[in-house]
């Protein structure tokens, strides 16, 4: 067997093991096995790794840059490494850490970190956790930079009154009216796997909107898609066992495949989860309350049909100026070859048709247009899933090869500009968050000297008027 | 004359051998500077002529020479660029452009079999080679690391590693045809530098069939894979400079290149060390032209050796109908061969060879067959279909030994910047011939075990030709009968080496440019040690840390 053959048949059957939550918390003996590979497979469920591996880093050792709104956020390393990473912690440290976001120094975490899911996670499972940190990965001794943020977010305090307006650090309760395989999906989605981080919209302050669970949101400039119910803006209308595709293999055939930080979260996390895990996710995910964007009139996966357009510019010369190639002429250098003249993708989906399919239907083509830029890499052997076309084409070929695909194969109300590929390339539109934030402060020290003054001249005006 | 140029290294060609001998040069802090004569390709623009051109089957026309660096092109009518002395033949095709002749390869990265460096010693022909294959195994195994090599255990060559993945999926006319000819020819994945998966941030190879002229997905390693590593490394690559001469101090040493830009403006390119890496015909021209008072033979050239041994591998062919379907075409052109006929005891009487099938899909011959025939209508379908399913063709792949009389020269024709043209003189020997004619038996045998009916031999006599162009600057430990060292050192320029299939003293039975990459990566370890000695040979680290 082949390392990763091996690392799959060791989490599946992890996975098994995974299932027993309720297993008593045992001492964190570095010989409990059973208890170290449960933390793993916890770990991975958690995905602790994407955020805490460097590229080509050591695993867990930190030094990842998190891009955010309010700056660059930098994974610290969490091996058990005493003095540059979490060795010193005790169970209950590393419980507020992982689960109210409070470090061992007493000093608040961003929510970069996903304490607010993580606070759903049980007690034995962060017992778990906490012998998987211990004892199962390796101590790294090197300290990565820690993170600058610009004021006020330097000010950690600040995160103390967000986490009294956000934080719900309740552990999970199971709902006894639900099935055993619907809680623990619900667990999983709302805990460890922390689906909402990303799927849910999140409010001016950063927090996530309860009352929108899982109906969309963003991760840097990928738009992170409605998962709800919905059958036209959401899942609805994916079998329990596209949904287990998808997070298995990275793709539901006929329907969508991952792409962006959804390609990683796989990569890293959810193909090794077990098949009863995923199952249960797929389950609880069917039952959340529909979440309909009016604009959506048609399924997001039902758009399009086949259609060739390679014989209207066989024969014609390629302009010398790239600006001015058609769609159908960027399609036959660039896409057809995989996804054939007619975009219909290979007889068995392993290479996907590009009618009936998320990356073309969606009304903002932003995600199209990343994919394109970026491409599909994998971490694992399997590689590129698909290249990255951001340093062959220009912004100018990626809009008309774009608008080109959803035209044919997708939502043909989605056009993209020039423009909106050039913001894209750099990374998105630039967040004022930051100055946002001054401004807000601007205001309430003003608001706070009014209503200072405000009380004084009343005080006064009393004072005065209480004289005879 | 403009602006000077000059580099640590300067390495004239930017195909596969050049630019990864660059790139590692590079990587160890040099100064690198690749002069190309040709212009820069965009695969885009490539493969766009490929799909609108409608001669499919010629794989030059999507590859139209500039102005300033013609190349050969014989189809649709011979451009004269490579004029023929004869006896025979030798329409040598290459691509002077960034990237080099491997834009339309097919990708086989074959290892020399051990006795393939011996033959003098063992079988009384051509000459050994002035290195083991043991010495060869290490930068064999970094060159496959570099270039994503997969393929068969058992095809002579022995390796130390594992390949760096596996071979792509067998295509279903190859497995009938190791199936059928087993147990007496085994058939076996071809060595190639192409992805079974995703490797070093290029895809998997999906089948389009049209390896040559074009991968279009970059699932095969070309050379400008390895421009663009050696750019990523820091090396500039100049391109549209066509090197005229080479020009030498007192001493010897090399002082500087000369080039001229498509303009004919003339340009001087200065350096310590100079590489000369132009393919196996280029290069002996450029030294020949290269001639002054103190060489007036050319540079390097005190042996006289300089385009001479002239070599490449002939090929005869069988074509026949197979008894069953076989449908040619899915999967890459060249995925299998037979590799038992590559060394023996009988290499003293004949040539060895391998044989080889193609995959290509049969449908454009078949079509232009039945034209010529005059069948349409009705029966045009019919027999289109039953033909392109079951037509199939076997070749060799001949040695060709050594021949002082085999060689490049200067021809007295100019091309467009007055330049004199390459001029080849060619003949297929007896050995060979004989070679050839044993081979009759296996392809007839093969054609037997496959059912086969409506045999087509290639007419006697009648060689095709493989563009393994090897030879012309042969290495060798006696300066009066090679013209470099073991290490691609010229023996009579110190800071001149040679890169190139050109250096290797004899073709054995395979395609020439892995064994080519991996003399020019120890070319470059001689030149400038690495700080990290065979971490990259030895380390099978994750895809991603390649370029």
């Amino acid at each position: 067997m082949n390392t990763p053959t091996r690392c799959v048949a060791l989490l599946v059957s992890m996975g098994l093991l995974g299932l027993f939550i309720a297993a008593p918390a045992r001492g964190a003996d570095p010989s409990d096995a059973t208890l170290l590979q449960r933390g793993q497979y916890l770990a991975t469920v958690g995905d602790c790794v994407a955020c805490h591996t460097a590229p080509s880093g050591k695993p867990y050792a930190g030094g990842l840059k998190v891009p955010t709104p309010i700056g660059d956020i930098i994974a610290t390393n969490i091996t058990p490494s005493a003095r540059a990473g979490i060795g010193r912690y005790t169970e209950q440290q590393f419980s507020d850490a992982l689960r109210k976001g409070i470090r061992a120094d007493g000093k608040h975490l961003y929510p970069a970190m996903p304490y607010t899911s993580y606070a759903q996670v049980t007690d034995a499972d962060v017992h778990a956790l906490y012998a998987y940190f211990m004892h199962g990965v390796a101590p790294v001794d090197s300290m990565p930079t820690p993170t600058r943020l610009p004021f006020p977010f330097n000010i950690r305090l600040s995160m103390a009154a967000w986490n009294l307006l956000f934080l719900d650090s309740k552990p999970f309760t199971p709902d006894p009216a639900k099935s055993a395989a619907w809680n623990r999906g619900a667990y999983l989605v709302r805990g460890l796997a922390h689906c909402s981080t990303c799927h849910t919209p999140r409010n001016l302050l950063m927090a996530e909107e309860s009352s929108h669970e899982l109906a969309g949101g963003a991760v840097g400039t990928w738009l992170a898609p409605n998962i709800t119910s919905d059958a036209n803006s959401g899942i609805g209308n994916w079998s329990e066992q596209d949904l287990v595709d998808y997070l298995k293999l990275g793709h539901a055939l006929g329907k969508a495949q991952a792409a962006g930080p959804m390609a990683e979260a796989v990569d890293h996390s959810l193909q090794y989860l077990g098949s009863s895990d995923l199952r249960a996710i797929a389950t609880y995910l069917k039952t959340l309350p529909a979440q309909h964007e009016p604009a959506d009139t048609h399924a997001i996966d039902r758009w399009g049909a086949a259609f060739d357009g390679m014989a209207d510019q066989r024969g014609t010369p390629l302009p010398d100026d790239a600006n001015r190639w058609s769609g159908a002429q960027l399609y036959d250098a660039h896409c057809a070859t995989c996804h054939q003249a007619s975009g219909e993708g290979s007889f068995d989906g392993g290479l996907p048709p590009l009618f009936h399919n998320t990356a073309t239907g969606r009304a903002d083509a932003d995600n199209l247009v990343l994919v394109i830029l970026d491409g599909i890499r994998w971490t694992d052997a399997s590689g590129v899933h698909m290249p990255a076309f951001a340093d062959s084409l220009n912004d100018q070929q990626i809009a008309t090869l774009a608008s080109y695909l959803t035209q044919h194969y997708g939502n043909p109300a989605a056009t993209v500009s020039a423009e909106q590929v050039r913001v894209l390339r750099a990374g998105g539109a630039p967040s004022h968050l930051v100055a946002l934030a001054r401004w807000a402060m601007v205001v309430v020290v003003l608001l706070i000297l009014a209503i200072v003054i405000l009380l004084i001249r009343r005080k006064q005006r009393r004072t005065s008027s209480g004289r005879p | 004359m403009s602006v000077q140029l000059s580099a640590d290294i300067v390495v004239i060609g930017s195909g596969i051998v050049g630019a990864l001998a660059a790139r590692r040069l590079a990587q160890q802090g040099a100064s690198v500077l690749i002069l190309e004569a040709g212009p820069r390709l965009e695969r885009a623009r490539v493969l766009a002529a490929f799909r609108n051109s409608p001669i499919k089957g010629n794989w030059m026309a999507p590859y139209p020479p500039s102005r300033w660096a013609p190349h050969p092109i014989y189809v649709p009518k011979d451009n004269g660029y490579l004029k023929q002395a004869g006896p025979y033949p030798y329409p040598a095709e290459y691509i002077r452009a960034v990237g080099g002749t491997t834009w339309h390869w097919a990708a086989m990265a074959w290892r020399l079999v051990p006795n393939d460096v011996r033959i003098k010693s063992l079988y009384g022909v051509g000459v050994d080679w002035p290195l083991s294959y043991d010495e060869l195994d290490p930068w064999y195994q970094e060159a496959e690391k570099l270039l994503g090599v997969a393929g068969a255990d058992n095809t002579g060559s022995p390796r130390k590693q594992p390949f760096p993945m596996e071979p792509v999926a067998e295509p279903w006319s190859m497995r009938r045809f190791r199936e059928r000819l087993a147990p007496a020819y085994p058939v076996v994945a071809n060595t190639v530098a192409r992805n079974s998966r995703g490797y070093d941030g290029r895809p998997a190879c999906v089948g389009n069939n049209s390896c040559q002229p074009i991968c279009p997905v970059n699932a095969q390693y070309l050379g400008i894979n390895a421009v663009e590593a050696a750019e990523a490394a820091g090396a500039k690559v100049v391109p549209d400079a066509v090197v005229y001469r080479i020009e030498h101090e007192a001493k010897g040493r090399i002082a500087a290149v000369h080039y001229y830009s498509p303009d004919r403006a003339e340009h001087r390119v200065t350096g310590k060390t100079f590489i000369l890496a132009a393919n196996g015909i280029e290069s002996p021209k450029l030294l020949l032209l290269s001639a002054s008072d103190t060489y007036p033979t050319g540079l390097a050239n005190s042996s006289g050796m300089v385009g001479r041994n002239l070599m490449d591998h002939p090929s005869t062919s069988l074509t026949f109908y197979a008894d069953e379907e076989l449908w040619l075409g899915r999967g890459p052109q060249s995925p299998s061969s037979i590799n038992t006929l590559r060394d023996g005891p009988f290499r003293s009487q004949h040539a060895p060879y391998r044989l080889d099938f193609t995959n290509i899909s049969q449908v454009l011959s078949v079509t232009s067959d039945l034209i010529k025939e005059g069948v349409y209508g009705a029966e045009f379908e019919k027999q289109l279909r039953w033909r392109a399913a079951r037509q199939v063709s076997v070749k060799n792949v001949l040695e060709v030994l050594p021949n002082r009389d085999n060689r490049i020269t200067l021809s007295s024709e100019k091309d467009a910047m007055g330049i004199p043209k390459p001029e080849a003189h060619y003949a297929i020997d007896d050995y060979t011939r004989r070679g050839a004619e044993v081979s009759k038996a296996d392809f007839t045998r093969i054609a037997e075990l496959m059912g086969g009916t409506g045999l087509r031999f290639s007419a006697d006599g009648q060689y095709a030709n493989n563009q393994h162009i090897t030879g012309t600057m042969s290495m060798g430990n006696d300066p009066t009968t090679s013209v470099v060292d073991a290490f691609g050192r010229t023996h009579d320029h110190e800071n001149l080496f040679i890169c190139s299939t050109g250096v290797m003293p004899t073709a054995a039975t395979m395609n020439s440019t892995l064994t080519a990459v991996a003399l020019a990566l120890r070319t470059a370890e001689h030149i400038l040690p690495a700080k990290d000695a065979h971490a990259t040979a030895s380390h099978r680290g994750r895809e991603g840390n390649l370029a």
